[in-house]
């Protein structure tokens, strides 16, 4: 019955296309699963759906597809088991995989007749994007986040592509208020992560914990004078804690004891602020207090605030836990649903908090905060769902012109509209440096000082998203970049400067997976002031004009912070809806310098995913 | 179950919307037990997005059959389930694999003979595909017992649901900025919580048909005719006259009926200028991203009543088949 499986209470003019059609699905998650069984009932015959993820329980709200006997499996294959239990005529294939991967080329993309994107993060998106564009196949993406989503149509030269607008940036923190005068709980939940990789994870200088000498506050009127910390080269706090055998009595007292004396002693910081309440071991331990509004009785043990003393007692037991983890490894990989590690987290934010009169916040909020978690529900995932096959429908019919952008919003006294969709096709950017015809990209950057590595993993992969980039020296034809292994490690410790790149090159490079080109043009730029990003991007030519006149302030700035800087990724389902869940997708370009490895929305935000969704 | 405690498995579940609604949201929406009467392609939906919400039971009234149609179109079946064995039955483990936590019952009596009592133990009813007089009949019992109700149906590339929840009290927590506290600083958000309280004229007033003797008044004064407003009664109206839906087989013949009953309600409420031509030929059969997509505002209509927290739609809800937008109409009030 496979042929005539075209449902008769279907829409029948569209039965040949819809059963003849090769449909890609990208992700397997909240919407993921509700893209799936539409198409599935909808008749949709040939299907290849991919997704990296495996099953978690908090994923089982939503993604219908999974029961609790799943969590641990792939979200590809339990989906593709779940879809043949209900119709065994549906050809469909799973890869537990990473839609990164080299094997899913131009070629790949070019055998579907559509792509559906249901993601939860942006890094994915981007790339999803650069290969449909690539094989010139029609892309529908979709996300939610908490009531609100989205579904867009991207067609090669039609639409605009997921690129040809900036997305809102992720947050950050400078450096100095996340390690000297933090003044909101999200400042003691970032260092609280910090301190989690400089003791456990993998090392990374941005995020040090310890009092920052180079403050400008501190400066001010000379009153400070740098001795011990900032100029002399300490020991990392790894190095020292691995000599105290992690003693948690010596670590509790150096980081909420020590250095907040040392702190204290940064008199200028505290004219203005009320200084912060260094707390000892022992005092910790019989400390009953906490700061907290909230009425606590009746709430379970993660919705409440608990005593210092009752957080030092956590801070000892992780600190033992995750020592013992760490035996044999190089490094721990933080996680809001390891245990241990969400327990560290919220027990060394909490003491900090209190030390600098903060209000202490739940294990639950501090997850939410700390693991960049976006509310998804099934509803919201079912309508995005629903809106993106009826788009397929479209779409498979060539009616482009009839799939302009959809929102979902939440109900509101103020609003009657749940669902709106824009007037017309949103018209591509011609100066996207994506998806126009020759795009060319402007690059802000130290010649002198940045390396030729850095400016390959930072500029070209972190920040323009391409996986493995290929760069000349144009003029010159020199490979100064090479995805080739081995081809030009020479020049990774160089500086750009070194290897002939200086303001005014011109650079051609070439993402052969992507199959995108890019032309970068390089200016000199240096950071002036301390919370200046390290380098800058502008693509459109009449922003950059505008740009020099104010000194190149304010551009599209890269979305990789500058050193001092945390990121994290602010909710807002306005515009740019994001992933669904927080969970990532695939190999997120991240870099663990973020508070959190990208992103934006799963099945569920960063414009959007659901989680993968 | 009484608004107790979420247990640590029920938090662990349901955590990504609990960190939307809240802990409060679902403790409400744990007490809750629901009626669905009818488990077809829409039912079906609704069902799945319920369980999953955790609600604390699900009563599944349906006293159909299962046909091939249901077969392939109806997720909660599958391939190797009898043709006419009840539908009600069949979607159980299904259903019941969707959320071991929710109790389900299945009842495949015919939901006319229900009387009053069947209703009051219930939260709030949600029923698709149904006579007329059925709607209103319900609607009356429901409001004898104040439990809530939501009504609603696809047609093609055409839905629309329309509520009754009578005098609905809800909450919403409002993220507020501290006074004289700076943008974009998280810790000087304070959460304020706003109360407010709908009241719902019954379906009576508000499904009003040609030769029924119903009360017309207070929906003549709508300030804006609606179409799809037009055809959702014109859909009504046909079903109520022929005891079936408009059947794709024989569609230019149906439509001609359609195109006569939408002539007639216009007439009746005297609108002008409203023209549903274009939407005729998008009615027939039923799209399943449509009931995807009705199913998803019906059940969060359900959650929002059940949990009181967020504002409902008051009252209609209706799909533009050809827009794919989708808004509030308020009428009867």
């Amino acid at each position: 019955m496979s042929t005539q499986s075209a449902n008769p209470r279907e829409p029948t003019s569209h039965v040949n296309s819809i059963s003849k059609s090769k449909i890609l699905v990208v992700g397997a998650g909240g919407i993921g699963c509700e893209i799936l069984k539409n198409l599935c009932v909808s008749g949709f015959q040939d299907i290849e759906v991919i997704d990296l993820d495996t099953i978690d329980v908090s994923n089982l709200n939503r993604q219908f597809l999974f029961r609790k006997e799943h969590v641990g499996k792939s979200k590809a294959v339990v989906a593709r088991e779940s879809i043949i239990s209900f119709n065994s005529n549906v050809n469909i294939k799973a890869y537990h995989d990473s839609i990164f991967n080299q094997e899913y080329g131009v070629n790949f993309f070019k055998r579907f007749d559509l792509v559906l994107n249901a993601l939860d993060n942006r890094a994915a998106r981007n790339h999803v994007n650069r290969m449909c564009l690539a094989a010139d196949i029609p892309l529908i993406e979709s996300g939610t986040a908490g009531y609100s989503g989205q579904v867009e149509l991207i067609k090669k030269g039609m639409t605009q592509c997921y690129e040809c607008q900036p997305k809102p940036q992720q947050k950050s923190y400078p450096g100095c208020t996340i390690r000297n005068t933090p003044s909101e709980p999200v400042h003691c939940i970032v260092w609280a992560k910090h301190l989690f990789n400089q003791l456990f994870g993998e090392e990374d200088p941005d995020q040090d914990v310890s009092p920052d000498t180079e403050d400008p506050e501190v400066k001010k009127d000379g009153a400070f004078s740098v001795t011990e910390s900032g100029d002399v080269k300490r020991k990392s706090t790894r190095q020292w804690a691995q000599e105290v055998d992690y003693n948690p009595e010596q670590l509790f007292n150096k980081f909420f004891k020590d250095d907040i004396n040392y702190l204290l002693s940064m008199e200028n910081l505290w004219k203005t602020r009320k200084p912060p309440v260094p707390i000892s071991w022992e005092k910790a331990l019989t400390c009953e207090s906490r700061i907290s509004n909230d009425e606590e009785s009746s709430k379970s043990l993660d919705m409440q605030v608990l005593s210092i003393s009752k957080y030092t007692q956590i801070f000892a037991s992780t600190v033992n836990i995750l020592k013992k983890e760490l035996a044999g490894k190089k490094f721990l990989m933080w996680d809001k649903d390891d245990t241990p590690a969400m327990d560290f987290v919220t027990a060394c934010a909490n003491i900090r908090a209190f030390i600098f009169s903060i209000s202490q916040k739940s294990k639950f909020e501090i997850k939410s905060i700390a693991g960049n978690i976006i509310p998804a529900i099934a509803t919201a995932n079912a309508l995005i769902a629903g809106a993106a096959v009826l788009y397929a429908l479209r779409v498979l019919q060539n009616d482009y012109e009839k799939c302009p952008t959809i929102y979902l919003r939440q109900k509101s006294i103020y609003s009657k509209v749940l669902l709106a969709t824009d007037k017309s096709l949103q018209k591509p950017n011609p100066n996207c440096y994506v998806c126009s015809a020759k795009p060319v990209v402007n690059v802000f950057v130290n010649v002198n000082k940045m390396l030729v590595k850095e400016f390959e993993t930072e500029v070209l992969k972190n920040t323009l998203n391409m996986v493995a980039p290929d760069a000349i020296l144009d003029g010159k034809g020199v490979v100064v970049i090479s995805s080739e292994e081995g081809e030009t490690e020479i020049n990774n410790k160089k500086t750009l400067c070194e290897v002939g790149i200086v303001d005014g090159s011109i650079l051609k490079v070439d993402d052969f997976l992507q199959n995108y080109e890019l032309i970068i043009n390089v200016n000199q730029y240096e950071a002036k002031e301390k919370d200046d990003p390290p380098f800058k991007f502008i693509a459109n030519p009449a922003e950059l004009k505008a740009k020099q006149i104010d000194g190149v302030k304010n551009g599209v700035t890269a979305a990789k912070n500058d050193l001092p800087n945390q990121e994290m990724h602010t909710d807002n389902d306005d515009v740019v809806i994001c992933t669904t869940d927080n969970d990532d997708f695939g190999a997120s370009s991240s870099k663990k310098r973020k508070l959190n490895p990208v992103e934006d929305d799963d099945d569920d935000l960063i414009i959007l995913d659901e989680q993968l969704e | 179950m009484s608004e107790k405690q979420l247990s640590t498995d029920e938090a662990e579940v349901y955590d990504r919307q609990i960190r939307l609604w809240g802990i409060e949201a679902q403790e409400k929406l744990r007490a809750a037990n629901v009626l669905l009467i009818g488990v077809r392609s829409l039912g079906s939906e609704i069902a799945k997005n319920i369980l999953l919400s955790g609600i604390n039971s699900l009563t599944i009234l349906d006293d159909g059959v299962v046909s091939q149609d249901d077969v392939t179109r109806n997720f909660l079946l599958h391939e190797k389930v009898a043709l006419g064995s009840k539908i009600a039955e069949q979607v159980l483990p299904r259903a019941q694999a969707l959320n071991p936590l929710v109790k389900i019952v299945v009842d495949t009596g015919s939901v006319a003979a229900k009387s009053g009592d069947y209703f009051k133990e219930f939260t709030i009813v949600v029923a698709t595909k149904l006579k007329f007089e059925l709607i209103l009949k319900i609607d009356g019992f429901c409001r004898e017992h104040n439990v809530k109700f939501i009504y609603g149906e696809v047609a093609g590339f055409f839905g629309y649901s329309v509520s009754d929840f009578q005098d609905h009290e809800y909450f919403e927590d409002r993220i507020q900025l501290a006074t004289g506290a700076k943008r974009g600083h998280e810790g000087d958000k304070k959460t304020k919580r706003i109360k407010g309280k709908l009241t719902y004229p019954p379906l009576n007033k508000v499904l009003v048909l040609p030769n029924t003797k119903q009360d017309i008044g207070s929906i003549k004064k709508m300030s804006r005719p609606n179409k799809l407003f037009v055809c959702m009664l014109m859909l009504l109206e046909f079903r109520k006259r022929f005891e079936r839906d408009p059947d794709l087989e024989n569609k230019s013949d149906e439509i001609e009926e359609l195109r006569d009953i939408a002539t007639e309600i216009i007439k009746l409420y005297q609108f002008t200028k409203v023209n549903v031509d274009n939407l005729l030929d998008l009615v027939f059969g039923e799209v399943s991203p449509v009931c995807a997509i009705l199913g998803g505002i019906m059940s969060q209509e359900v959650i929002k009543a059940a949990s009181h927290k967020e504002v409902t739609i008051n009252n209609i809800f209706l799909f533009d088949p050809v827009t794919y937008s989708g808004k509030e109409l308020t009428v009867g009030a």
